[in-house]
Parts: structure tokens; C-alpha cells; sequence
């Protein structure tokens, strides 16, 4: 009977996705990387927990963006919208993770349910990079017309 | 020779997926599945500036071939590149991109963005014959 690893790696082969498997570390945990929508995912699974598994992707933040701060506060509201999905920043502020962990009953569950899965982690990053962006805009919005009006440009 | 689907499997190896190769006297083909979707490239020996890429998806049982056609008519009005067609007897649905190119290298670049189109209309078509099928409120 394969274990959890395998069965996730032949699933999404089975898909047409092309996987990078490393071997499991000391730990027993392995992963497992493929790209999908342009976007590499990273599955990460425990030898001695076949149940448990979770998956990561990696945003990078513009550069004009990485306020760490700001950044995590922003993090942290998406988190509020999606209790999920656990966001981390990473490498100075220069990208985040977006992590779900999920716990199956059976490998057919995991299996089942696995698109589904990448996608709620996609909604979920794609909408904290939207509010990181979105935000430093309109800062940078905002500050361009107070400087504007300091320096007399106000009507 | 030149392959001209050569720079599309060079796409589909930059996306990280597999595909399979089905060319005959007629025309150069390439399949490959998406998360679990599948998906062809078709390019013709007597007219190689014409590629398609698409899809094609069973229609569920017992839905209405007018109100597919309907949704296909909305879809093709508002969505860019993606022609959407009821197909062999109004059993099938078709997405297809169909573009005129001088080698499939221009392709390239843009393959993940003409997938994402290709999947996203696909969704929005049974989203809304869902929604078409639904009971009033």
C-alpha cells in the first residue's frame, strides 16, 4: 500500500502535472513541488501521519511594497477571512507563504477534495497580495497629494 | 522539418505539465491535462499559421441544447479570444483559441494566460447554465 506521499505524487502526475519530490528528511516529513497556473505549490507530508498533510505557496511583494509592519497587519486581516489558510512572511519582508494544513479521513478524501484545496490557498494569497498592493497605493496615493498640498499645490 | 508545436510543448514545460504527441498526414497535435482537465493544440500541414488550442467538455444530462447555446452566444459576445461552440449533436461543448500566428513561438509567452481564459470560460459556461437551470426564487 503506498503511503500518503506517493499516492499524492501519482495523483497529481495523474493530472498532467510534473512533480519534484525530495526525499523525507530525519524528520519523516518529505515534499513534494509542481507548478500549476504558473504558480508553484508545495505539498508537504509527515511519514508517520499519513492523514495530515499541508500545502504552501510563495508570493513575492514588489519591492515598492515591503513594509513589514503594514504588511503583516495585512496578512492578518486576510487570515480574519480566511481562518485556514496561515500566512508567514518571509526573507526580510520580501515574500510571504500561505500555508493550509489539512487533516483527511482517507487518502480518496485528500485525493478528492485536492484541487479544491489548491484553490482556496490561490483565492486566499491572491487576495492578501491584492490588499498588500492595494494598500501601499493608496499610501503612496495619499501621501503624493499631502506633499502636493504642503507645498502649495492645495486649493 | 520544423515542428511547429515545438515552442507550445516548450510553453507546457515552462507551465511544468506533461503532454503526449498524436501528429498524422493531416495535422500536428499536442494533449495534455491541467489539473486534471484536458486540453489539445491542433496546427494544420496545409495552413501552419493557424493554431487552436482548446477544450472540449461532455454537457450534463438533460440540459436544454437552447439555453447552452444561449449561454455559448453571452460568452462568445463578452469574452476575449475563447469561442465557445455546442458540438456533435449538442452533446459536447467546445473552448477553443484560435489564432493566426508565424510560428507558435509568439504562442509561447502568453500560454499561460490563453489556458487561464480557456479554464475560466469553461467555468463561467457551466456556472451559468447552472444558474439558467435554477428554480425561480
Amino acid at each position: 500500500m503506498p503511503n500518503a506521499r506517493e499516492l499524492i505524487k501519482r495523483f497529481i502526475e495523474s493530472e498532467g502535472h510534473k512533480v519534484d519530490a525530495a526525499p523525507p528528511d530525519d524528520a519523516g516529513v518529505s515534499e513534494l513541488l509542481f507548478r500549476t497556473r504558473g504558480q508553484v505549490f508545495s505539498v508537504t507530508t509527515a511519514e508517520d501521519d499519513d492523514a495530515a498533510f499541508s500545502i504552501s505557496t510563495a508570493y513575492e511583494i514588489p519591492e515598492w511594497a515591503r513594509e513589514p509592519t503594514q504588511n503583516n497587519e495585512a496578512l492578518e486581516r486576510v487570515h480574519v477571512e480566511h481562518p485556514d489558510v496561515v500566512f508567514t512572511l518571509a526573507h526580510d519582508g520580501s515574500l510571504f507563504v500561505a500555508t493550509l494544513d489539512e487533516r483527511a479521513q482517507s487518502s480518496q478524501e485528500l485525493i478528492n477534495g485536492f484541487w479544491l484545496l489548491v484553490s482556496r490557498l490561490r483565492d486566499a494569497g491572491a487576495q492578501a497580495i491584492e490588499d498588500i498592493v492595494d494598500r501601499t497605493e493608496s499610501k503612496v496615493a495619499a501621501e503624493k497629494f499631502i506633499n502636493s498640498f504642503m507645498m502649495g499645490g492645495g486649493q | 522539418m520544423i515542428d511547429p508545436l515545438r515552442p507550445i510543448e516548450l510553453a507546457l514545460a515552462d507551465e511544468g505539465l506533461f503532454y503526449t504527441r498524436d501528429d498524422d498526414e493531416d495535422a500536428y497535435r499536442v494533449a495534455f491535462k491541467s489539473e486534471g482537465d484536458r486540453y489539445f493544440v491542433v496546427s494544420y500541414r496545409d495552413d501552419p499559421t493557424f493554431v487552436m488550442i482548446g477544450s472540449g467538455w461532455a454537457l450534463p444530462g438533460g440540459v436544454d441544447a437552447i439555453d447552452a447555446i444561449d449561454v455559448a452566444n453571452r460568452l462568445n459576445v463578452r469574452k476575449k479570444f475563447v469561442k465557445t461552440a455546442l458540438w456533435e449533436e449538442e452533446s459536447d461543448v467546445l473552448f477553443t483559441v484560435e489564432l493566426c500566428v508565424n510560428t507558435t513561438g509568439e504562442v509561447r509567452p502568453h500560454f499561460g494566460r490563453l489556458l487561464n481564459v480557456l479554464r475560466d470560460t469553461a467555468s463561467e459556461f457551466f456556472d451559468q447554465l447552472r444558474e439558467d437551470d435554477a428554480p425561480p426564487p
